[in-house]
C-alpha cells in the first residue's frame, strides 16, 4: 500500500474511529444511561446480533434506493437537457421543478401510499422525487456553461448535432452532472427511508427501528441508525467510483492507451 | 387645574391599587410549584381534557401548581423525556411502562388513566367482524397498525384466538398514517384502534352506515387499563406531596370532565383551538372516553398488581420483555388521593 492510498483510506477511517471514541466518551463521562444513549459497541452489537432479520430488510433498503435513484436520475439527466435545449421549455418547466421541491416529503407519502399502496412504489417514487431535481439543475447549469469555442470548432469539422452532444457538450458538462447525482446519491437512503416509514407492508428497516424505539431498544435504534449511514456512504462511494471511471481526463492528461494482446 | 387634580388623585389611586393588587399577585404565583407534564402523543387531543379541565377551572393553581403542558416528538418519546427530567409527570401506555422498565428505566406508575381495554378491530359496514368467524375474516387479510407497542402486544393474542399465525397476515404499519383514509381506500382490510379515537374519526368521515367493531378483551386481549400517570421514581421520592396535589387536581378535573362532557371538550377546544380536531370529534370522543375512565367500583385511577402482572406476562410471552417483575416495581397507589 503506497502513502497516497494509506491517505486516502487511512484518514478516513481515522476520522471514524475518532468520533467512535468521542461517542463512548460522552456516554461514559456523563453516564448516560443505555435506554437513553447506547455505547459504540451495544450498537454494533445489535447489528451483528439481528443480523439475519436485518440483512433482507438492508437488501429491500438497497433496493429502493436503486430503483429510485435509477429513476429520478434518468428524469433528471433528460430533464435537465431537453431544459438546456429547448429555452421554452425552460422557462415552462424549471419553476415546476423548484415548486416541486417545496413540497414536504411527508405531505406527498400519504397520497402516494393510497395511490401506489404499501409495496415499493411510494419508496422509489419518492427517492426519484428527491434526486431528480439536483441532477436535473446541474445538468442544466453544465449544459449552458459550455465553451462554445469547441461547440463552435465541432460544426466548422462538420460534426452533426447529436455527435457535439455527445463527445462536447456531455464531456464537458460531466464536473457538475456529477455533483447532482452525488447530491442525489446522498439523498437517496434518506427518501427511501422516510418512504418505508410512511407506510410498509411487512418489516423494513425503518418500521424495525420504529419498533425498537418503541420498545426501548435504543441500541437497534443506533444500531440501525449506523446502517442506514453505511449504505448511504456506500451508495455515494459507488457514484465516486463511477465518476472515477467515466471521467478519466480529469485525473491524467494523457489518454490510458490498451494494447490488444494477439 | 380641577381636572388635573382628579387625574392625579385617579392616577395616584390606580398606582396604589395596582401595587397591592401585583404584590398579592407575585405572593401566590411565589408559591405555587411547577410541573410539567409531558403527553403521550406529539399533539394536543381529547384525551388531555382533564388536565386542561384543571388548568381552566384553577384545580392545579387551588391545589399549589402551575402546570405546563408539552408535547413529545412521537409517541416514544414521553419515558425518556420524564428519565432526562425534561417533564415531571408523564402520560404513558402501561405497555410502553413495563417495557421501559424491563429496560431499567428508573419509571413508576402513579395512577391509571384508563381503567379498562378499549382497543379492537375495525372494518368498513358491512363487513362481519364476529368472534366465531374471525379466522376466515382475517386469513390473508391486510391490517393497519401504527406500529405501537399496545397492538403490538395486543394484536398476537387475537391472532392467536382466532387461530392464526403472524405471517397469515399482512400487517401494514404506518406509524404517521391515518387508519381510516386506508381503510376507505381499501389499502387496508382490516385496522386496529382504540374506540375512543377511530368512532370519531369515522362519524367525522360522513360516510354511511356504522363502523364495524370488534373489541379486542371479546376475542382474548386482556382487559388491562391502557394509560396511565408516570412519574421517576426519583421525582417520586423527592416530590410526593406535588405529586399527590396533581393527582388530586387531576381527578377532581376528571370527575368533572365526566358529568359535564360537553363543557368539557368546550374547554379543550378553547384551549386548543388549532389542535386540527373538530368540536365534535372532541366532544365524541371524550364521550366515548368517560366509560373507560372507572373500575367495575366506579374508582378512578386505581391499580392493582393484576394488571400490570398479567400485562407483563403478555409482553413476556411475545418477547418484548425478558423478565416480569413484581407488581410494586412498576406502580404505586400511595400518591393518590
Amino acid at each position: 500500500m503506497n502513502r497516497k492510498t494509506l491517505l486516502n483510506v487511512g484518514v478516513p477511517l481515522l476520522s471514524l474511529v475518532l468520533l467512535l471514541l468521542l461517542w463512548q466518551g460522552i456516554v461514559v463521562v456523563f453516564h448516560v444511561a443505555p435506554y437513553i444513549a447506547p455505547r459504540p459497541m451495544a450498537a454494533i452489537r445489535s447489528v451483528t446480533d439481528n443480523w439475519s432479520t436485518l440483512w433482507p430488510l438492508v437488501l429491500g433498503t438497497i433496493r429502493e434506493t436503486v430503483y429510485g435513484f435509477a429513476c429520478g436520475a434518468v428524469l433528471g439527466l433528460t430533464l435537465g437537457a431537453v431544459m438546456a435545449k429547448v429555452g421554452f421549455l425552460q422557462r415552462l418547466v424549471y419553476p415546476v421543478l423548484v415548486l416541486s421541491q417545496a413540497v414536504p416529503t411527508i405531505a406527498l407519502a400519504a397520497p402516494l401510499v393510497l395511490i401506489l399502496g404499501f409495496g415499493v412504489g411510494p419508496k422509489v417514487v419518492i427517492v426519484a422525487w428527491i434526486v431528480f431535481f439536483p441532477v436535473a439543475v446541474n445538468v442544466l447549469d453544465g449544459l449552458s456553461h459550455v465553451d462554445q469555442d469547441l461547440v463552435n470548432l465541432a460544426r466548422v469539422y462538420g460534426a452533426p448535432r447529436w455527435r457535439t452532444f455527445v463527445h462536447i457538450e456531455v464531456p464537458a458538462s460531466a464536473t457538475p452532472i456529477f455533483t447532482g447525482l452525488k447530491i442525489g446519491a446522498t439523498y437517496a437512503v434518506g427518501g427511501a427511508i422516510i418512504g418505508e416509514f410512511l407506510g410498509s407492508e411487512g418489516a423494513s428497516l425503518a418500521i424495525f427501528q420504529e419498533h425498537a424505539n418503541a420498545n426501548f431498544n435504543t441500541a437497534a435504534v443506533y444500531g440501525t441508525t449506523m446502517l442506514m449511514t453505511v449504505i448511504g456512504i456506500s451508495w455515494f462511494l459507488l457514484v465516486i467510483g463511477l465518476e472515477t471511471l467515466a471521467t478519466p481526463w480529469q485525473r491524467r492528461s494523457v489518454a490510458r492507451r490498451y494494447r490488444w494482446r494477439r | 387645574m380641577k381636572l388635573s387634580r382628579v387625574r392625579i388623585g385617579i392616577l395616584a389611586g390606580s398606582l396604589v391599587l395596582g401595587t397591592v393588587a401585583l404584590s398579592g399577585g407575585g405572593a401566590s404565583a411565589k408559591a405555587l410549584t411547577n410541573v410539567t407534564f409531558a403527553y403521550d402523543f406529539p399533539g394536543p387531543d381529547f384525551e388531555l381534557v382533564p388536565l386542561v379541565v384543571a388548568q381552566d377551572r384553577g384545580y392545579f393553581a387551588q391545589a399549589g401548581l402551575k402546570v405546563k403542558i408539552v408535547f413529545p416528538p412521537n409517541t416514544s418519546t414521553t419515558t425518556k423525556m420524564l428519565a432526562l427530567g425534561s417533564a415531571d409527570i408523564g402520560m404513558l401506555t402501561t405497555s410502553d411502562m413495563v417495557i421501559a422498565v424491563n429496560a431499567g428505566a428508573p419509571v413508576l406508575s402513579v395512577a391509571n388513566y384508563s381503567m379498562h381495554n378499549n382497543w379492537g378491530l375495525f372494518a368498513l359496514p358491512g363487513t362481519s367482524l364476529n368472534a366465531s368467524t374471525l379466522k376466515a375474516t382475517l386469513k390473508g387479510k391486510r391490517i393497519f397498525s401504527y406500529g405501537d407497542t399496545w397492538t403490538e402486544s395486543m394484536l398476537p393474542f387475537v391472532l392467536r384466538y382466532a387461530g392464526l399465525s403472524t405471517s397469515q397476515v399482512k400487517v401494514v404499519t404506518d406509524p404517521t398514517g391515518y387508519d381510516l383514509t386506508f381503510l376507505l381506500a381499501h389499502k387496508v382490510d382490516v385496522s386496529t384502534n382504540t374506540t375512543n379515537y377511530e368512532l370519531p374519526g369515522w362519524a367525522g368521515s360522513n360516510k354511511p352506515g356504522h363502523l364495524s367493531e370488534l373489541l379486542g378483551t371479546k376475542v382474548g386481549a386482556p382487559d388491562v387499563p391502557i394509560w396511565t400517570y408516570a412519574v421517576t421514581r426519583g421525582y417520586a421520592s423527592a416530590h410526593g406531596a406535588t405529586i399527590r396535589a396533581f393527582l388530586s387536581a387531576v381527578k377532581k378535573a376528571t370527575i368533572w370532565a365526566a358529568k359535564n362532557p360537553a363543557a368539557a371538550a368546550g374547554e379543550f377546544d378553547m384551549a386548543y383551538p388549532k389542535s386540527g380536531y373538530t368540536d365534535a370529534y372532541n366532544k365524541l370522543g371524550w364521550s366515548l372516553t368517560v366509560p373507560i375512565l372507572t373500575n367495575a367500583s366506579g374508582q378512578y385511577f386505581t391499580q392493582t398488581s393484576a394488571q400490570w402482572t398479567t400485562l407483563a406476562r403478555a409482553l413476556k410471552g411475545i418477547k418484548l420483555i425478558t423478565n416480569v417483575k413484581p407488581p410494586g416495581v412498576y406502580y404505586t397507589n400511595s400518591y393518590q388521593p
